[in-house]
């Protein structure tokens, strides 16, 4: 499944790129994120508690980033295994381009979702909605991380 | 599965103090849903807490205006139970056409609520009826209730009670079911009290919702051809294996349809 949207972010094209390379942003904003490790340039390793309804399972993964174009566009590859529930497979592709002003910028990012295993067979009606509510969840983050309002959040995050 | 101490408290008093002594505690109503995803380890509380005993929980009751149902009454009771056939047989309706036979004698109101799952089918009654929510706690009014996919605004530990159903003039449920499983592809629930009308739909985005642009239309013209040209946004819909969001979109407004024509 593919979702697709444009947010605007009050915030400099390079501040907001600064962000998606910020391994420290990217765990605040991911939802549910435990850890956050750089294990070497552009790659990490992640592990986050999901917890969507019944479900509520710890999660190992890895983030890679590959076609860094700065500050304009890159693809965050995420997957994740969950044991004998399956696995999940993320790839998003963020561009970015200058907003109204210098302090704004346009964000356009196209995700592409892949869940196997039992995880797919007993969840596939609810993939969908669980990958917009995560998704939705981690750019709402990620903007406040942004903005004035993510200072506070910024403080609360030990490492 | 995972390992986790089992109680079967007697009380509400005594299942909330329980949950609040816990690592990771979780209740278990019908277990529907919890225990597939503890089968699947895809959740693993430390402790689970049998809501089953707790009997000032289970039963339907008519009051003045409405009827009481207790959160741990099963979806068979509920179906079969002649008083909501006499007071709000849409109720009892939807009830019967939840899943299956044992699905309907194990599944509970109360777990179907307050796991919010995007295509159950008692929110629709729920929201469509304005029902109020009564936790240990709390009243909750049915508007204020539904926050998203599997979330509402009970908190950690709330225990839903009983659902206060207010009695409509007239009402019904229109399900286009999955032909497996039974859950809602879509699901459109119209009641109609004193020339208001609440139209309700489940299944079709990630939680139920209420479709504002049909109630106004059917409040002013009550048929089916008032709603003809209704679109629904599909960008809001669920789009999976069993329907693209287009379908849905559209499903809504012919379920509404449905409806409506077997009001009049």
């Amino acid at each position: 499944m593919i979702i697709e949207e444009t947010e605007s972010i009050e915030a400099s094209i390079d501040r907001v790129w600064q962000g998606l390379n910020d391994p420290g942003i990217l765990k605040l904003s991911l939802p549910g994120c435990e850890d956050f490790l750089v294990r070497e340039e552009n790659k990490f390793e992640v592990v986050m508690q999901a917890k969507i309804g019944p479900v509520k399972a710890r999660f190992r993964g890895e983030i890679e980033l590959s076609d860094i174009n700065p500050p304009n566009s890159y693809t965050i590859a995420g997957s994740g295994k969950g044991g004998v529930a399956g696995f999940a497979k993320g790839i998003a592709k963020v561009s970015l381009s200058p907003g109204n002003n210098s302090e704004h910028t346009e964000m356009k990012y196209r995700i592409e979702v892949t869940v196997g295993g039992k995880l797919a067979q007993i969840g596939s009606r609810l993939v969908s909605g669980a990958a917009k509510k995560l998704s939705d969840e981690f750019f709402e983050k990620f903007r406040e991380s942004l903005t004035d309002t993510g200072k506070d959040l910024e403080q609360e995050a030990p490492g | 599965m995972y390992g986790f101490k089992y109680h079967r408290p007697q009380t509400i008093e005594e299942a909330t103090k329980i949950f609040a002594a816990c690592e990771e505690g979780s209740y278990l109503a019908g277990g529907h849903t919890l225990l597939p995803s503890m089968k699947q380890r895809l959740a693993a509380p430390t402790d689970l807490i049998d809501l089953a005993d707790i009997s000032s929980m289970r039963g339907i009751r008519e009051e003045k205006d409405c009827v009481v149902i207790g959160a741990l009454t099963k979806h068979e009771e509920v179906a079969s139970s002649e008083l909501l056939h006499n007071a709000i047989p849409s109720i009892a309706d939807l009830a019967g056409n939840i899943g299956d036979a044992q699905v309907r004698n194990r599944g509970t109101m109360g777990g179907s609520i307050a796991n919010s799952d995007p295509a159950a089918d008692y929110p629709s009654a729920v929201l469509g009826l304005g029902a109020v929510l009564v936790s240990d706690k709390r009243e909750i009014e049915a508007d204020e209730f539904f926050l998203g996919m599997f979330e509402t605004v009970l908190e950690e530990g709330e225990i839903l009670k009983e659902v206060r159903f207010p009695k409509p003039e007239a009402s019904v449920y229109k399900k286009f079911p999955n032909p497996a499983s039974r859950y809602a592809v879509v699901g459109v629930f119209v009641a109609r009290t004193m020339g208001l009308v609440r139209v309700a739909i489940t299944g079709a985005g990630p939680c139920v919702f209420r479709a504002r642009e049909i109630e106004e239309i059917l409040t002013k013209d009550f048929s089916a051809e008032a709603i003809r040209n209704v679109r629904l946004d599909a960008d809001l819909m669920n789009d999976d294996m069993h329907a693209s969001a287009d379908y849905r979109a559209n499903l809504c407004v012919v379920m509404a349809q449905r409806a409506v024509r077997e009001l009049i």
